[in-house]
């Protein structure tokens, strides 16, 4: 059957059979099948499930992560003459003399991979440490809309869909005979804020022209609504 | 109110043992749904079909008046409806997430999610991971998801020092469903029109078939038709992967009207 053999540096210092049905977990922590004794390493870092078709290596969420021939994996089948390597130790996966090869699974090649936030941070870290991972809550400029007419002030842009009409219940309410209940929205997309028409006999301008379905806001175009009239800014 | 037609497909591929993506499309609930299961040893399936069931179940009761406002952390920058959307993806990421704690053939398994909602003639596009969801409109096509991918986010913050990464991490995914306790989704709420198109579908469609391309399909063929086209074209192409498309056609929308406008309306001839 095959084993993993344990090496640090240039020395085997412990060789593990690996059982049919079994699972060999492997970590810091003595309670394990395969103790290793260093700060790299997690309480409990791996484990290899012996499976009816094949050897699953897997990693437990560890701090530093486990690589199958140098690259970070969270779920591999073992091949022959695989490398593990847990913190500076490495996991040789071998077979016994004449053992044939076990099947290569297609899931490890073209696996999609999902990094944690933690391991993102750390892979980055590593990797390129002047970049940062883009925090959750990152500060984007503040989109808004300053009234030159038919209100007063700003109004900020923190909604995905702004709307716009005679409604009460409108984000921003613009009166007049002509004015639909939702007259126009604006929305915020990946690509940017749009201006869309609703209805209403009233058309919403944009820097003069009259739009007919969705328009792209850049910024200081001119809105008009009715008898609103705003400018579109971006405050950072 | 938003007339749609619409259809799915998804297909193994060429090259894999089984299909770990998974698809959802009612009409009468206006929801359509594509999600990309990963994880070793088939859990890809059954982390995606958690993930669909789980939210086309769950829209339902969400949307029940009263329910989303009783949660303490809506968001207030989206509607009732997006609120409902990212509340069923939050729930099904828990499901997934506790599977793989309990299952160790399910360990580290994990899903993209992309979805659709509709409501009057609002469009609501939420997604984790990196299974684009595509509006055509005028034949033009733009990306309403966020790609979660390493090369994606940091390219956006800054494409010389993303060069720097090295190319085997990324396509990595920065988020899944599945993989951490909690997870955010990315939303966009907009307008749509007549004559516009959606395209949701998972990554071996779209690293098969650009943009342009799907945009030229989606808007000159039938959603059935057009949802065959993929499947054919990324196979031809290698199929390397699970391929899942909903293709949706906006066919109309009514705006309850005012019924004095719509009487100047008909005056003047609109």
């Amino acid at each position: 059957m095959p084993t993993l053999k344990l090496q640090f540096k240039d020395t085997i210092i412990g060789e593990y059979p690996l059982e049919p049905g079994s699972s060999l977990t492997i970590g810091r922590r003595e309670s394990n099948n395969v103790v290793i004794d260093n700060m790299a390493v997690s309480g409990t870092h791996a484990k290899v499930d012996v499976l009816e078709d094949g050897y699953l290596i897997t990693d437990l969420k560890s701090k530093n992560g486990t690589f199958v021939n140098d690259k970070l994996i969270s779920s591999h089948w073992l091949e022959k003459d695989d490398v593990v390597t847990i913190g500076k130790h490495k996991l040789l996966f071998t077979l016994a003399q004449g053992e044939a090869a076990p099947q290569s699974h297609e899931a490890n090649s073209d696996k999609t991979m999902v990094l944690d936030t933690e391991e993102y941070r750390k892979m980055l870290d590593r990797t390129a440490p002047n970049i940062t991972a883009k925090p959750q809550g990152q500060k984007e400029p503040m989109a808004t809309l300053s009234f030159l007419a038919g209100g007063e002030g700003e109004f900020d842009i923190s909604k995905k869909l702004t709307k716009i009409g005679k409604d009460p219940a409108s984000d921003i309410v613009v009166g007049g005979f002509m004015m639909g209940k939702t007259a126009a929205t604006i929305s915020k997309r990946p690509t940017g804020y749009y201006l869309n028409y609703v209805e209403g006999m009233a058309k919403p301008k944009v820097n003069g022209k009259a739009i007919k379905d969705s328009v792209q806001l850049k910024e200081f175009d001119s809105i008009e609504i009715g008898s609103a009239r705003m400018e579109f800014i971006m405050k950072e | 109110m938003i007339h749609i037609d619409s259809a799915g497909i998804s297909d193994v591929g060429k090259k894999r043992q089984g299909n770990e993506d998974a698809f959802f499309l009612d009409d009468d609930m206006s929801l359509y749904l594509v999600a990309d299961g990963m994880g070793g040893h088939l859990a890809g399936e059954v982390a995606s079909n958690i993930v669909v069931n789980t939210i086309s179940k769950s829209m339902p009761t969400y949307l029940t008046p009263g329910i989303i406002e009783q949660m303490t952390d809506m968001d207030e920058t989206l509607s009732r409806e997006a609120n409902s959307l990212v509340a069923s993806i939050r729930k099904a990421n828990m499901l997934v997430y506790q599977q793989s704690q309990e299952d160790a053939e399910c360990r580290g398994m994990g899903s993209t999610i992309s979805g659709i909602y509709c409501t009057d003639s609002i469009v609501i596009a939420a997604n984790v991971g990196d299974s684009p969801i595509y509006l055509i409109r005028n034949g033009e096509i733009e990306l309403l998801s966020v790609t979660h991918t390493v090369e994606a986010e940091q390219t956006a913050i800054d494409p010389e020092r993303a060069k720097m990464i090295d190319p085997k991490f990324h396509h990595m995914l920065t988020r899944a469903v599945g993989i951490e306790e909690d997870v955010n989704s990315d939303v966009c709420e907009m307008q749509c029109f007549k004559g516009d198109r959606i395209v949701l579908c998972s990554d071996g469609l779209s690293n098969f078939v650009p943009p342009q391309e799907i945009a030229d399909i989606a808007t000159n063929n039938t959603p059935e038709s057009a949802c065959r086209k993929f499947v054919d074209l990324a196979n031809d192409r290698g199929g390397d992967d699970n391929i899942t498309a909903i293709v949706l056609h906006i066919n109309k929308v009514v705006i309850k009207k005012n019924l004095l406008i719509n009487f100047f309306l008909k005056l003047l001839g609109r």
